[in-house]
């Protein structure tokens, strides 16, 4: 129920945190980040008298890698910082996490390429005390392209990390 | 999905040759004497293999002088006048009905004289193997080199979904092997030729699976959570080199195929895998990204505790090497400032030689006569077969539908 099939719809968590100590976590899809409201069904939210405090968390994400590379960019350590926060927030997830490449260079390089890649964001989940036992780490090196193009916008889509 | 054949025809592949070498070998080839279809078969079969080396001129029939169909009629200083240096005559015989039998022979026509008798046999229908058989046999002769116009060549084509093909040298008689909705990629042969591997993602993750040609059985070699990839038999068909993700990273290990026992050639946290073995199996190469950019390296299997040696230095980029049968140097991918070529460097110098110029050539695999190397080249966005000889001649493989990518040459077959 928290996964998405398409792996370019994000799910949204919505979280409400209210004043007495009840919580009410309502979930969405929403394709493409569009952000729908998504309506707390607090009993005491109803009555007016809690503040609460709602974020927007990214469990489904997309982090991008320079060419040969598999060093996390400040860009990639702020949406992994929202993926902590979820994944803290709710103990049930388990992650997939799916290195790729793009198509310059050779397929098994590529492979261990991608899969460095994913080991890298599966590190910093780790070393922010994620369990390791909820991360699940693979790579398709060059084979599942995000983008079909022979220029250097469509391989800077193509090497990424897809957590879901 | 996920389908397996054993035996099965699809499109098959078209041969163009887009460059010849300087000094070739002039042959005039007479259409054999018996069967017409056959003869005309076998004779243009005949002719584009010689072709295709890029060794040989095969001379216009309609501009030959005379036209022998058997010895006695042979008027050398008609071929002489023309500077024609070898004449192939031959004869088919199929009044059995469960086999054709073809009689050729090569004559040198400077000597004025016979220099090889041979007869090859086959079932009906089969005129394609017997055309190779030939080939292979006049190439023989004439170059002193075994000929490889009846190997094959192992490769994937992906249209709707990613299909493992093999095929004749010359790109016909294609037989898919495997059919799926996953990916499948890094096919090898085993030495013999009668089973294949490769890496196969239909089970959610690459793992590396053994499939044997003429059944279609299949097994996946180890079973385990850990992703495996790159597969590599060694020379006495005994092992198979493997690159495995045991500890998140890619390192290689040493497979013993009768016991399954496991031994670990590297440790490095930096990218280690693409292995291959020397001819004799007393090393092997690999690509490691420890130097910070893809390299080559190789390890002496002989030598206890054996360190890596670095075999590249030239550029950013050099990966997926395969030794030359002759154990006198590699062919890699090497990056030349943003193309990826096809590259070569002998053991002897210090220099890599290019082998090829588009902008993304990969998988480079060498005949096993040393002297092709077929390789994967994009062009317009498409996977397409190329290949190069070592005396610089040039041909392509195109398909006709789908990306062809990852060929790998086969051993001699006979």
């Amino acid at each position: 129920m928290f996964f998405s099939k398409n792996k370019f719809n994000f799910i949204i968590l919505v979280i409400f945190i209210s004043s007495c100590s009840t919580m009410n976590v309502t979930q969405e899809q929403v394709s493409s980040g569009k952000v729908k409201t998504v309506k707390a069904t607090s009993s005491a939210a109803s009555e007016g008298f809690i503040n609460y405090d709602s974020r927007a968390v990214f469990a489904n994400a997309t982090i991008y890698f320079e060419f040969d590379k598999s060093n996390l960019t400040s860009k990639s350590i702020q949406i992994l910082k929202s993926a902590v926060n979820a994944l803290d927030e709710n103990d049930s997830i388990s992650i997939t996490l799916s290195g790729h490449a793009d198509e310059r260079g050779t397929r098994e390089y590529n492979l261990a390429l991608g899969q460095r890649r994913a080991e890298t964001v599966s590190d910093y989940l780790v070393l922010n005390g994620i369990n390791k036992s909820r991360i699940t780490v693979k790579s398709y090196g060059e084979e599942k392209p995000a983008i079909l193009g022979q220029d250097e916008s469509s391989y800077a889509k193509n090497r990424r990390v897809e957590i879901n | 999905m996920l389908l397996i054949f054993s035996n099965i025809l699809l499109s098959e592949l078209v041969l163009e040759i887009t460059q010849g070498t300087e000094d070739p070998y002039k042959v005039a080839v007479i259409p054999f004497n018996g069967d017409s279809s056959i003869s005309n078969t076998i004779n243009q079969i005949v002719t584009n293999n010689l072709k295709r080396t890029g060794e040989f001129k095969v001379f216009n029939n309609k501009k030959l002088l005379s036209q022998p169909q058997k010895e006695v009629e042979i008027i050398f200083n008609d071929f002489r006048i023309l500077d024609i240096d070898y004449l192939i005559l031959g004869s088919i015989s199929n009044s059995d009905k469960f086999n054709t039998s073809v009689e050729y022979q090569v004559y040198d026509i400077k000597k004025g004289s016979k220099i090889r008798t041979s007869t090859v046999f086959g079932i009906p229908n089969k005129d394609r193997q017997l055309a190779h058989y030939i080939s292979d046999g006049i190439y023989e002769e004439i170059t002193g080199i075994k000929g490889i116009a009846s190997t094959k060549i192992l490769y994937v084509i992906e249209n709707k979904n990613f299909n493992l093909v093999i095929a004749d040298a010359d790109g016909k008689n294609e037989q898919v092997l495997l059919e799926s909705s996953e990916p499948i990629i890094s096919p090898a042969w085993s030495p013999d030729s009668k089973k294949v591997a490769y890496v196969s993602f239909e089970t959610g993750m690459a793992k590396v699976f053994i499939q044997d040609i003429a059944t279609g059985e299949r097994e996946v070699v180890i079973e385990n959570k850990f992703q495996i990839s790159a597969p590599s038999w060694s020379p006495d068909g005994k092992f198979l080199s493997i690159t495995m993700y045991q500890d998140g990273n890619a390192e290689i290990y040493i497979l013993n195929l009768k016991n399954k026992n496991l031994t670990r050639l590297t440790n490095h946290y930096g990218i280690d895998t693409e292995s291959t073995w020397s001819p004799k199996g007393s090393k092997i190469m690999f690509t490691s990204g420890r130097s910070g950019t893809p390299q080559l390296y190789e390890i002496n299997l002989r030598r206890f505790n054996a360190r890596p040696k670095r075999l590249t230095f030239e550029g950013n980029y050099n990966a997926k090497g395969s030794y030359l049968p002759d154990n006198q140097g590699i062919i890699f991918v090497h990056r030349e400032n943003t193309k990826f070529q096809i590259a070569l460097k002998y053991f002897d110098e210090n220099f890599v030689r290019p082998l090829t110029e588009s902008q993304m050539d990969e998988s480079p695999s060498i005949s096993p006569n040393g002297n092709v190397i077929v390789y994967a080249i994009k062009d317009n966005g498409m996977g397409l077969l190329s290949g190069v000889t070592l005396s610089g001649a040039k041909f392509r493989l195109p398909a006709k539908q789908g990306a062809v990518r990852e060929p790998v040459w086969s051993g001699f077959l006979r």
